[in-house]
């Protein structure tokens, strides 16, 4: 087919008109680029049609005249949403980014979780656990926490090894507090004594008269200068010098 | 306001790719009469017009970007878009009119037996050109054009060959541009 009966062939007016299909306008665009006469042929007929569309108008009611150039105008001063608009573009981009870092976020916080249940199991078992010395006061906390305390470890002696108690001697105020742990229930006319020994002599502490297990005795004033102590069963009501044959247990500062 | 005269048509496009509101003024007030014409002409509804017409010019404000010149003219740019747009409004669910635009054989039935309310239509610019043409160049043109209807959709709703519809369109178009001088 010649270029000029290709022209003349309609195909240009359906083209500029928005008629053709989309194989005629593949077609009709790569020649253009080939024939010049073709694209000067194009360029006329789009003047022409404009100068005919031109010559019809209507016109559109004032108000619509202000407030379509309204409208415009709102664009223009939204050009912020032009922007954002490129914004969107670089957030799409560090799409993958962000998806890589809200799946760690996730591992982080499955792991955290787990981490956290384990945390709460093993609290519920310590407080399990702590619910066993519970019985024990704030007070007497308080008290093994004072800087001025010195705990004594009081072995079981001789057939009475397994006996067991520790004590915490405060030097600041001389008061003893005992936590026995395992010492056998006296009968009825014995008592368990604590005695310090002061300068080689025993003075008496008091008489250990409850054997709860875990509760802290406070006994008298003793003073400073103890370097051991024991506990030895005597009479209900205790004794003025200790029955060293039975003595339960020792414990040196 | 710069006057129309002032600006080349490669000036208008450079300010209105820099979005300059004094380039859009100008291009709605220079244009507004003869694409208002054509909404009219096809969505056949002042109102529906004047709704059309806003929509265009936020489209090309959004889209300016887009034009490549060397594809054409900015008029030309500016009537396929305008075109669409008004045909895509009678394609649309809240089209008032009762000639809703989606089914094509309405429209060939009423072509066909001049029925009143095609008959109706308000002949104006392009159109009144159009069906100044013989019933057969007539009938594809203002199906294709007014209506937006493929060339495809054509040739089954008239039960005539592809190549026809083709071959009618292109002569039917050469009238029409006779008929514009």
């Amino acid at each position: 087919m010649k270029i000029e009966e290709y022209i003349s062939s309609g195909i240009i007016e359906l083209y500029v008109m928005g008629l053709c299909s989309e194989d005629e306008k593949r077609e009709i665009e790569s020649l253009r680029r080939q024939y010049p006469e073709l694209e000067i042929a194009i360029r006329d007929f789009e003047t022409e049609l404009e100068a005919k569309m031109q010559q019809n108008t209507s016109l559109p009611a004032a108000e619509t005249d202000k407030r379509i150039l309204k409208s415009i105008d709102e664009l223009r001063f939204s050009v912020d949403n032009f922007k954002t608009t490129a914004k969107k573009t670089q957030i799409i981009r560090m799409k993958p980014l962000m998806a890589a870092a809200v799946l760690l976020l996730i591992v982080c916080g499955y792991f955290i979780y787990s981490l956290n249940k384990k945390i709460t199991s093993l609290e519920k078992q310590i407080s399990g656990k702590d619910a066993e010395f519970s019985t024990l006061p704030a007070k007497d906390y308080k008290i093994m926490l004072e800087p001025t305390i010195t705990p004594v470890a009081m072995l079981g002696v001789g057939i009475h090894s397994i006996c067991r108690c520790t004590m915490f001697w405060d030097k600041k105020t001389g008061k003893i507090y005992i936590i026995i742990h395992h010492l056998p229930q006296p009968s009825s006319t014995k008592d368990y004594q604590l005695w310090a020994m002061v300068n080689g002599k025993p003075v008496s502490v008091g008489i250990i008269q409850d054997e709860i297990r875990g509760r802290f005795i406070e006994m008298k004033e003793i003073p400073s200068d103890a370097t051991e102590f024991i506990v030895t069963l005597e009479k209900a009501g205790g004794n003025e010098s200790p029955t060293m044959e039975e003595t339960y247990m020792s414990g040196r500062i | 306001m710069k006057d129309q005269n002032l600006y080349t048509e490669d000036e208008l496009v450079a300010a209105l790719k820099k979005r300059e509101n004094a380039a859009y003024h100008h291009l709605y007030l220079h244009y507004r009469g003869s694409l208002f014409n054509l909404i009219l002409q096809i969505v056949q509804d002042a109102e529906t017009a004047n709704d059309v017409l806003q929509e265009v010019f936020i489209i090309v404000w959004k889209n300016i970007h887009k034009y490549n010149q060397e594809k054409g003219r900015l008029y030309t740019w500016l009537l396929n878009l305008t075109r669409n747009t008004a045909i895509n409004k009678t394609r649309s669910k809240n089209y008032k009119n009762s000639l809703k635009n989606d089914d094509i054989s309405i429209y060939v039935n009423s072509i066909e037996n001049k029925e009143t309310a095609v008959q109706n239509i308000n002949l104006i610019g392009l159109r009144k050109e159009v069906w100044k043409l013989k019933e057969e160049f007539k009938t594809v043109l203002d199906l294709s054009y007014f209506h937006g209807f493929t060339q495809e959709e054509i040739s089954r709703a008239l039960h005539i060959p592809l190549g026809t519809v083709k071959t009618r369109l292109r002569s039917a178009i050469i009238e029409l541009r006779k008929q514009f001088r």
